[in-house]
């Protein structure tokens, strides 16, 4: 980090300011919904709850239909990212490394599909849906939740290909390594904090998808986002609450993983078309 | 990071870099692009050809259930779905509802990504990095828990008015208001738009930057002339996908939004679902999709344009 403007005293408190507020404003609705889900009661004005309780965790536990959400979203999102890396990443590395006609092309056309709003495509894609025997499906709701990484899985490790230096491979091959283990030991490796970042986004964007799943899955398949909606109206807010944080366990596990890559520019690289 | 970009060939000419042929690449892209093809260009074109009053086809069972179909009286189509919906007093108030969200929301983003980025860039250390990790926390929070979590916070019981309430201020319940929404977009806008102007503003070198000082530039006059023109592309992309993700949001609007005037996003829904007049619905979806349009157009030439600038096209 480099030194560039000297701060004086009052931009000191100034920024300290600033940090507060930010603070406060992002992680203040964060940190009032979870701790209702320990809350046992708590009436308007009081500045603390009633009691603390577990009550609300045993509800949400021994709900079935809360249950069967939280294991279809488990099971569901890590399809929709393993499918996704199947189509994607090889047309990530054309996209990367590769000069063929239409290549700007694709790029931008995925970039349009990412355009539309989502919940008019939902609404459009229906017609089809029937026609494909799709709705109520399970592979109707991986196909609804894949769409939404598409751009993920190719942009970002695209960039992340088209980073990794060619004299590396080539050196490599003059030393007598086989195409196979130059992909694998150096342009797998070095292109592999892109990739991850969009295995991350990927998850995140299937894991967070509502509208199109709900749109195609209910009444039969319901995902934990999907259950969320009709929770908040039919629950009191402290189930709502455990449900959230049952909901973010996961985003905040893969911040962990990959917040070095994310915040080290990888997501920024792939959105700028070359 | 940018510096580590690799030089490429120039664009358009078809030869090959000795990785295989230009056919293979093609090949290798087919599968996301069918895809993106069947699941987003096929329902996009029969949903306009609906719009446009075609009733039959695969637009037959669609046209059976819904209300207030309008059937094609010319050869290309009928504009009475359009003229149903821009005659619609709701849609004009949600229109300029989701444009005068989208504008500010956006402004907001920019203005305080670029104010932390900023920041980061020419004084850092531990504070910049504190800020810079509190605006990607909504990268990792589900829509659907900010929506309700910023529901909450804001209610009529919530923190902001129990706080307040204890130094005898009454603090306006901003849920279920337009404010909410503004609140909401930027929340979960800002992550984008920090990684996108924060990466763009530390590729630019220290050298620049110095050597201006040294001839007596101010800070105000480093970040007018040096960095904001040399991080343009980034900023422009951060403005566009903020904007475009703020005009077709759903959730946010649904959960923080009056139930009247709202966003077209709602609307759409609405239109579709509860009051079963799917062709208005799709031509909300349209109108939304013209204006986004406009400006992803923005993002394409912005991306050309510096990439003609670089050399590298």
């Amino acid at each position: 980090m480099s030194k560039l403007l000297k701060s004086s005293n009052l931009s000191r408190i100034g920024i300290n300011l600033f940090i507060g507020l930010l603070a406060v404003f992002i992680l203040g609705p964060l940190l009032w919904l979870g701790v209702h889900a320990f809350a046992k009661d708590w009436h308007y004005p009081n500045l603390y709850p009633s009691g603390l309780s577990l009550r609300w965790w045993s509800k949400v536990f021994l709900d079935s239909a809360l249950a069967t959400a939280i294991k279809n979203s488990l099971i569901i999102s890590p399809i929709v990212v393993v499918v996704s890396m199947f189509i994607c990443l090889p047309a990530a590395y054309a996209a990367g490394r590769m000069n063929f006609f239409g290549r700007k092309a694709f790029m931008i056309t995925l970039f349009s599909a990412n355009s539309f709003p989502k919940i008019g495509l939902f609404a459009a894609i229906a017609t089809l849906y029937y026609a494909l025997n799709l709705m109520g499906t399970f592979v109707g709701v991986v196909i609804i939740q894949l769409l939404g990484t598409i751009i993920y899985m190719t942009w970002i490790p695209a960039a992340a290909f088209a980073a990794v230096p060619k004299n590396l491979e080539e050196a490599a091959r003059d030393a007598g390594a086989s195409k196979f283990t130059v992909f694998r030991t150096i342009t797998l490796r070095l292109a592999m904090p892109g990739i991850l970042v969009a295995i991350v986004m990927s998850f995140l964007a299937s894991f967070d998808e509502a509208q199109g799943t709900y749109l195609v899955g209910a009444p039969g398949i319901f995902t934990m986002p999907t259950e969320m909606y009709s929770l908040v109206q039919n629950y009191p807010i402290q189930v709502a609450a455990v449900f959230s944080i049952l909901l973010a366990i996961p985003s905040v596990l893969l911040l962990g993983l990959a917040r070095k890559h994310i915040m080290g520019g990888q997501l920024a690289e792939g959105f700028q078309l070359k | 990071m940018i510096s580590l970009r690799s030089k490429k060939n120039k664009e358009g000419s078809l030869t090959t870099k000795g990785e295989g042929p230009s056919l293979l690449g093609l090949g290798l892209s087919l599968p996301p692009f069918l895809l993106v093809l069947v699941f987003v260009g096929l329902p996009i074109l029969i949903g306009l050809t609906f719009s446009l009053g075609f009733t039959t086809g695969p637009n037959r069972v669609i046209a059976i259930i819904g209300q207030q179909i309008h059937k094609k009286n010319h050869w290309w189509g009928t504009l009475g779905a359009y003229n149903d919906v821009i005659h619609d007093s709701r849609f004009l108030g949600d229109l300029s509802l989701t444009i005068f969200v989208t504008v500010l929301s956006t402004t907001l983003v920019l203005l305080l990504a670029l104010s932390i980025a900023l920041y980061q860039r020419l004084i850092g250390g531990r504070k910049a990095s504190v800020l810079v990790t509190l605006s990607i926390v909504p990268l990792f929070v589900p829509v659907v828990i900010s929506a309700w979590a910023i529901h909450t916070f804001y209610g009529g019981d919530g923190f902001m008015r129990t706080l307040f309430s204890h130094f005898g201020i009454n603090f306006p319940t901003l849920t279920s208001t337009p404010s909410a929404i503004v609140i909401g977009t930027v929340w979960t806008s800002l992550p984008f738009a920090i990684l996108m102007i924060s990466s763009g503003l530390q590729a630019i070198p220290d050298a620049l930057i110095e050597s201006a000082k040294d001839c007596g530039a101010s800070s105000l006059r480093v970040i007018a002339n040096i960095l904001i023109p040399l991080a343009k592309t980034p900023i422009i992309i951060a403005a566009s996908f903020t904007s475009i993700g703020i005009l077709g949001s759903f959730t946010i609007p649904l959960f923080l939004g009056p139930n009247q005037p709202t966003m077209l996003g709602v609307e759409i829904s609405n239109f579709f679902g509860a009051y079963n007049r799917p062709q208005q619905s799709l031509v909300m979806a349209f109108i939304v999709f013209a204006v986004a349009s406009g400006i992803a157009f923005m993002y394409v030439r912005s991306n050309i344009k510096s990439a003609k600038e670089s050399g590298r096209l």
